[in-house]
């Protein structure tokens, strides 16, 4: 995706180690990143905890820094340069924002950090609660709103500056199917006009549900980075057949076939190459089975996932 | 100038919050009340007094009492609002995560820090108006004099607050919690309030010619120099004994504005030298 275009995050063996007591300890969050993220995409962040995604962000919005390595944000390294900064929207996870202010206070607050002002800031204001559907709640205080509510408020402060790129820690974590839909959806609106979102997630179905591309970091070391098409490839292929009697299923587990599904008449097998198609098709063939349709089998990024973890995890051992 | 009108919008949106956000804090908000209630209630207690007794003797002793307990419920309460204030505002943020969302907007880490710092002072010098405030209008119905002396005193007291607040927050911006700083600055208004004595003890030293004795002279000297004397911002004494609108003595009022910018300067410096690399 967009590779023809130059990235707008690029970070360049970007190490982070961590002193974690008075003996020189220290502990690598973050080895050789080398993490590219292209314009008008969502980048889905993924690793499970204290795997350095959240030390990834924080270094790229310059609140810790490396310890070796370096970062490029809109083509330049100066990262803590107000051009950067007013380009940047930032949710971390679980934000709190005091409960005295309303919710246009908050935003009018982060709104006046970029140097925006009287009707302008005000035009933003209006603008950024109308896309995440905060409008009514406006004047409400922030104790009273719910935790959608909050994160909407969280995303709308993000946006306040209309920045080109919004980096979001967690932005559906702890919300309820409704709410994280409608969440999906502002983001994937963004990234149609033309924001670049890097989305640091656990829930890995949101994140094959809007991504371009993702990356899965694991002990600090990015494992994969792609497209999903490019990542979730695989040789598996279900083959529906139809006519199948009782105990057809019995006899085709027994000569090696696998069957995943069986509904009424219909028997569904999985094959992992060509040799076995044929080998399946033949054995089904000679127990009187009608061959209905071959379909290729799209790994989830779910399985990937545990995939590229348990192969870390194994070479670790190793 | 715009340039300069930007650099400095920032640190004072910062402050507005940080002082909207301190008057919630319940903490303080009691702080302040019992003050209030302490200096309310010293002169409606001398006033039962007084109509117990006669003769001027006794309302002078009134009014003595009534300076005394305000003035020291200032004192008091004032520092304990300003070392509370001063030692949570930075490690409250870092916990709650808000210092996320500042940080990573255009903000430069010393403007986050000003705005802090000088949101702090805006919540002192609301408390010191507000319980200086009650005290000038108690002594004025009192007395039926302007109590200007007592202005110059709250005046005062507000440099050796920013004192005290400039260095509670340095420490405050090293901490991850407020505990260690709010320490700290009980720590520094006590030795700061007993630095006089340093002085002393560099005059008796020498004595005895013992380079232990000499030693501990020269130790003392240079704290005497380098530690804040809160002592010098002190009124009280000429405020209890003195009419109330009679003009401060023993003190230079310009000198010490000057001394408490110069370690409130010194303060915000290392506030900023400890913090331009904190990970936050």
């Amino acid at each position: 995706m967009s590779n023809n275009h130059n990235p707008v995050i690029k970070t360049l063996n970007l190490t982070k180690v961590y002193d974690t007591g008075f003996r020189g300890e220290q502990v690598s969050a973050l080895k050789n990143l080398n993490l590219e993220v292209y314009p008008s995409e969502i980048f889905g962040y993924l690793g499970p905890n204290g795997s350095g995604k959240t030390t990834t962000i924080k270094l790229l919005l310059g609140l810790i820094f490396p310890t070796s390595g370096s970062i490029e944000i809109m083509g330049t390294k100066d990262i803590y340069s107000a051009y950067v900064k007013k380009n940047i929207g930032y949710l971390p996870e679980g934000s709190y924002y005091p409960d005295f202010l309303k919710g246009e206070e908050i935003l009018r607050f982060y709104g006046q950090l970029y140097g925006l002002t009287g009707k302008e800031l005000g035009k933003r204001i209006d603008e950024v609660l109308e896309l995440v559907g905060m409008t009514h709640a406006r004047r409400r205080l922030l104790k009273g709103y719910s935790k959608g509510m909050r994160q909407r408020i969280g995303l709308a402060q993000a946006l306040i500056s209309d920045p080109q790129i919004l980096i979001l820690d967690e932005p559906t974590t702890g919300l309820d199917p409704i709410a994280r839909k409608e969440i999906r959806d502002i983001l994937s609106h963004l990234r149609d006009k033309g924001k670049t979102l890097l989305i640091s997630s656990h829930e890995l179905l949101e994140v094959e549900m809007i991504s371009n591309r993702v990356g899965i970091l694991y002990e600090g070391i990015l494992r994969v980075a792609g497209t999903l098409d490019e990542l979730l490839t695989s040789k598996d292929r279900i083959i529906e057949f139809a006519n199948a009697k009782n105990g057809v299923v019995q006899e085709i587990e027994n000569k090696g076939g696998e069957v995943v599904d069986q509904v009424k008449d219909r028997v569904y097998l999985k094959v992992k190459n060509d040799e076995e198609l044929y080998k399946v098709i033949e054995l089904c063939k000679n127990l009187g089975l009608q061959l209905i349709k071959i379909t290729p089998r799209r790994e989830t990024l779910e399985e990937l996932f545990v995939n590229v973890i348990d192969l870390a995890k194994k070479e670790r051992s190793l | 100038m715009q340039n300069l009108l930007d650099t400095v919008k920032g640190p004072w949106f910062i402050a507005v919050y940080t002082w909207r956000e301190g008057l919630r804090r319940k903490t303080l908000v009691g702080f302040l009340v019992l003050s209030l209630l302490v200096i309310f209630g010293a002169t409606f207690m001398t006033s039962f007094i007084n109509q117990a007794t006669v003769g001027d003797v006794t309302t002078d002793m009134d009014l003595k009492l009534i300076k005394d307990i305000c003035v020291t419920t200032i004192s008091i309460f004032g520092i304990l609002i300003t070392i509370f204030i001063s030692a949570s505002v930075v490690p409250t943020e870092i916990e709650n995560r808000v210092i996320y969302t500042v940080l990573s907007k255009p903000v430069r880490r010393f403007q986050y820090l000003f705005g802090k710092f000088l949101g702090v002072q805006l919540i002192i010098i609301m408390n010191l108006c507000l319980m200086g405030g009650l005290f000038f209008i108690a002594l004025y119905i009192k007395q039926q004099i302007l109590p200007t002396l007592l202005l110059w005193s709250v005046f005062l007291t507000y440099f050796e607050f920013l004192i005290v607040s400039a260095l509670t927050f340095a420490i405050a911006c090293a901490s991850s919690s407020s505990v260690l700083p709010t320490i700290a600055g009980l720590f520094i208004y006590i030795t700061g309030s007993l630095t006089e004595y340093l002085k002393d003890v560099y005059n008796r030293s020498g004595q005895s010619g013992e380079w232990f004795d000499t030693l501990i002279g020269y130790i003392a000297y240079i704290l005497w120099n380098i530690l804040p004397n809160l002592q010098r911002f002190s009124l009280k004494t000429q405020i209890i004994n003195s009419q109330p609108n009679d003009p401060p003595t023993d003190v230079l009022i310009p000198q010490l504005v000057i001394y408490g910018l110069i370690y409130a300067v010194c303060g915000y410096i290392l506030a900023y030298w400890i913090f331009r690399k904190r990970e936050v």
